[in-house]
């Protein structure tokens, strides 16, 4: 059985120092502007209430990852649970942004942009950047069953502290390979209780789009097989309709000549 | 009924007393109708390249993506082009393809022998046989429907989300496959009855059967 990868971000241990969008920019060599992990900060109440949390945006790496159901291109797919990218493959032609319900991907440069794995360090048996990087060691990145247990165990302990903690995507979308503890309920952080790929997205892609392609071959074949015998029917009725006009035009000129003649 | 194009040329004298050719098309339908058959060509390959896997390598790097815009829009200024033209020409040809009458239903009753390249018994028809009709009422519906779809693609990308996109492809991808067989049977009755010279020349022949 192939290994499933997964990571791990712990919500109580990151301290924002970005230092892991800075590495996975670095490691992956990204240009200045694109990044495929936003940190980002949430902050409310004041005085005795406040409460604040780091939140991390980035690719959760569904198992059934509805970009990889709506890449027409082959350019997303899936490998030992992570969601890899083929970026020479990618047509730019943007559907991943719209279906995933996380709103990750993003078109770069005419291409996609969205977390890679690290792909290449993961198969030489190292971590991702960020996971090597994180300073607190709040990602971590290894088999999802050990990186599921290693998480049950720290909200356990949380809770003490954080009665609403828990983990974020254990089930969700086949189980994420992307675990996210959070301190507090997932609508705090803005992530979808349920996320899910629609009734809409199966029908496109297991009846529309094989429908489309194989009835368009359908018809052009029937269409073709059918010229074949209407031709000839065709050039059949051509042949007695000229032959009718020339025994027409025949008759029509050999008839004043009788007359002639009957005269003469 | 009120034809207009079927306006009589002075007699051909390079064809025979026989075949007497008269003009069907104005060289601006011919026009716009060959911009028409380019547009479509490169949206529908283009477009194949994102629906049919093994084409997919097609789609590499964008170019094709670019291609598909740039034949959208010759393709949805086509019907501008025409009534802007023609405006009488187009909204009498968009009137008659939605007008159905005892003729039609009588001509529908032949349509299997006319598909299998039969044109005996037929009823006489207008300037647009029933078929004809049907054909350019189907095409302008899904004309519709398809530009529509295709435009919220193109400008609300990002912000559709898994149950907008998959809608908005599902009416694309459909419109598109009822495009393409409307195009096939073109096609084929261009070629069954000879009609091609009719949209190269503008010309066709007086007794010709009404064929595409």
């Amino acid at each position: 059985m192939p290994t499933r990868y997964a990571f791990s971000i712990d919500l109580d241990r990151c301290i924002g120092c970005q230092a892991c969008v800075i590495s996975c920019q670095a490691g992956n060599e990204l240009k200045d502007d694109e990044t495929y992990i936003h940190v980002g900060e949430q902050i409310r109440g004041s005085g005795k209430t406040l409460w604040g949390s780091f939140d991390h945006h980035r690719c959760f790496h569904c198992a059934d990852a509805p970009c990889v159901a709506a890449c027409p291109t082959g350019t997303l797919s899936k490998w030992n649970g992570l969601t890899i990218v083929e970026k020479e493959k990618c047509s730019a032609c943007g559907y991943c942004t719209d279906a995933c319900p996380f709103k990750v991907p993003h078109i770069v440069d005419n291409h996609v942009s969205k977390c890679v794995a690290c792909l290449d360090q993961v198969k030489e048996g190292q971590a991702p950047w960020c996971a090597r990087t994180c300073p607190s060691q709040a990602i971590h990145f290894g088999e999802r069953e050990t990186i599921l247990a290693e998480a049950r165990a720290k909200v356990a302990a949380l809770k003490a502290r954080h009665p609403n903690a828990q983990i974020y995507g254990e089930t969700q979308l086949g189980g994420l390979g992307l675990l996210m503890i959070l301190l507090d309920k997932p609508e705090v952080y803005g992530l979808p209780l349920d996320p899910k790929a629609p009734e809409t997205m199966k029908v496109w892609q297991s009846v529309v789009q094989p429908a489309s392609s194989g009835l368009s071959v359908l018809a052009a074949g029937a269409m073709g097989l059918m010229f074949v015998f209407a031709r000839r029917q065709h050039g059949k009725e051509r042949a007695e309709h000229e032959r009718a006009a020339k025994q027409k035009a025949a008759l029509q000129t050999a008839q004043p000549k009788a007359t002639e003649t009957h005269h003469d | 009924m009120t034809s207009v194009t079927l306006a009589p040329t002075a007699p051909e004298t390079a064809a025979g007393p026989e075949t007497h050719l008269v003009r069907r098309y104005v060289p601006a339908q011919q026009v716009i109708h060959w911009i028409g058959v380019i547009s479509f060509f490169l949206l529908l390959l283009t477009g194949v390249a994102l629906l049919f896997p093994p084409l997919s390598f097609l789609a590499k790097g964008g170019t094709s993506g670019v291609i598909h815009r740039i034949g959208a829009i010759a393709f949805i200024l086509l019907p501008a082009l025409y009534l802007l033209r023609m405006p009488r020409k187009a909204l009498e040809l968009v009137r008659e393809s939605f007008t159905y009458g005892r003729e039609e239903l009588a001509w529908f009753k032949h349509m299997p022998g006319y598909f299998l390249g039969s044109t005996r018994n037929l009823p006489p028809q207008g300037r647009l046989n029933a078929g004809q009709k049907l054909h350019h009422a189907a095409t302008f519906l899904m004309f519709n429907t398809v530009t529509l779809s295709g435009l919220i693609m193109w400008f609300g990308k990002g912000q559709l989300g898994p149950e907008g996109l998959s809608a908005v492809v599902i009416v694309h991808d459909i419109s598109m496959l009822g495009l393409s067989v409307a195009m096939i049977g073109h096609v084929y009755f261009t070629f069954l009855y000879g009609a091609l010279s009719g949209m190269v020349t503008g010309k066709v022949s007086e007794d010709a059967p009404n064929g595409t």
